[in-house]
């Protein structure tokens, strides 16, 4: 199987008997898997997909455009895999990266290496990353200044840790003024 | 039930401080912290805290739009990861 295919989806139980079938989407947006032109199995076989109503359920067609004709078809496909070329994922924004793309990166710091990008955690609080060895650094210019897709290396500029556990039992502060 | 108005927003003391020697240092530092309870001030904007969940003490970049929320908010102890084919990140 080619190396640059990301997993997008699952091919679930078939619904009806007429060749629909519930697939489980990996996509940050599940609408998004329409757009996505030439999903591809673990055989090669090219796939396009449908939504058929908001429960996840779906026409897929092969790439003749001939839809799977009835429930046994359906059945032959549960449990397949949906994969796409990473070619096929549209353009990110300015200053915006997939995970797809910084997970395997080399993390070097000057000309020592730190391993390489294992996670990227992302909750709302700004993206870090996470090397190997358990090491966290924040996605940022200033810890993460330069990126190189092509040669698949992130300079780190790894930012000074400070315990904020000094001065601890003064007791929980109450600022002053009610809640905003 | 909510907190009471009158109290004010909780926050551990400590870290008032801490943040206040961050910022006077203008380093490029992460403050470990194990109090995910305080309440994220407005005193923390663009500060960069390490909030332990338990495991690990996960960056997180204050902003405006986290003031008033915890500081456990943004490091959960659960994580699935997931599978994220197309999830993208931006850089702070």
């Amino acid at each position: 199987m080619r190396a640059d295919l990301i997993l997008i989806g699952v091919v679930g139980r078939p619904h009806g008997v007429r060749g629909l079938v519930h697939v489980h989407s990996y996509a940050d947006d599940a609408a998004a898997l329409e757009t996505y032109k030439g999903l591809l199995d673990e055989k090669g076989r090219e796939w396009s997909l449908r939504w058929r109503g908001s429960d996840g359920v779906a026409e897929l067609r092969d790439a003749q455009g001939t839809p799977l004709s009835d429930r046994t078809a359906a059945q032959a496909l549960v449990n397949t895999r949906l994969y796409v070329p990473r070619d096929v994922l549209p353009e990110p924004e300015e200053e915006e990266f997939y995970h797809t793309d910084l997970i395997g990166m080399e993390a070097r710091e000057g000309a020592c290496s730190l391993g390489q990008v294992v996670m990227v955690h992302d909750y709302g609080g700004g993206a870090s990353l996470e090397l190997t060895g358990g090491v966290l650094v924040p996605f940022t210019r200033a810890c993460v200044p330069e990126i190189d897709p092509k040669g698949r290396v992130v300079t780190i500029v790894r930012p000074v840790e400070v315990s904020g556990e000094e001065g601890r039992g003064v007791g929980a502060a109450k600022v002053a003024g009610p809640a905003a | 039930m909510a907190r009471s108005v009158w109290k004010g927003p909780f926050v551990d003391g400590y870290l008032l401080n801490k943040a206040e020697a961050s910022r006077a240092s203008g380093r490029n530092e992460v403050i470990k912290i194990w109090s995910r309870r305080s309440t994220i001030l407005p005193q923390f904007v663009g500060l960069t805290f390490g909030v332990y969940n338990g495991q690990k003490f996960l960056p997180v970049q204050v902003t405006e739009n986290m003031v008033g929320h915890k500081f456990g908010e943004f490091s959960p102890t659960r994580t699935f990861h997931g599978h994220g084919a197309d999830k993208k990140s931006k850089r702070g």
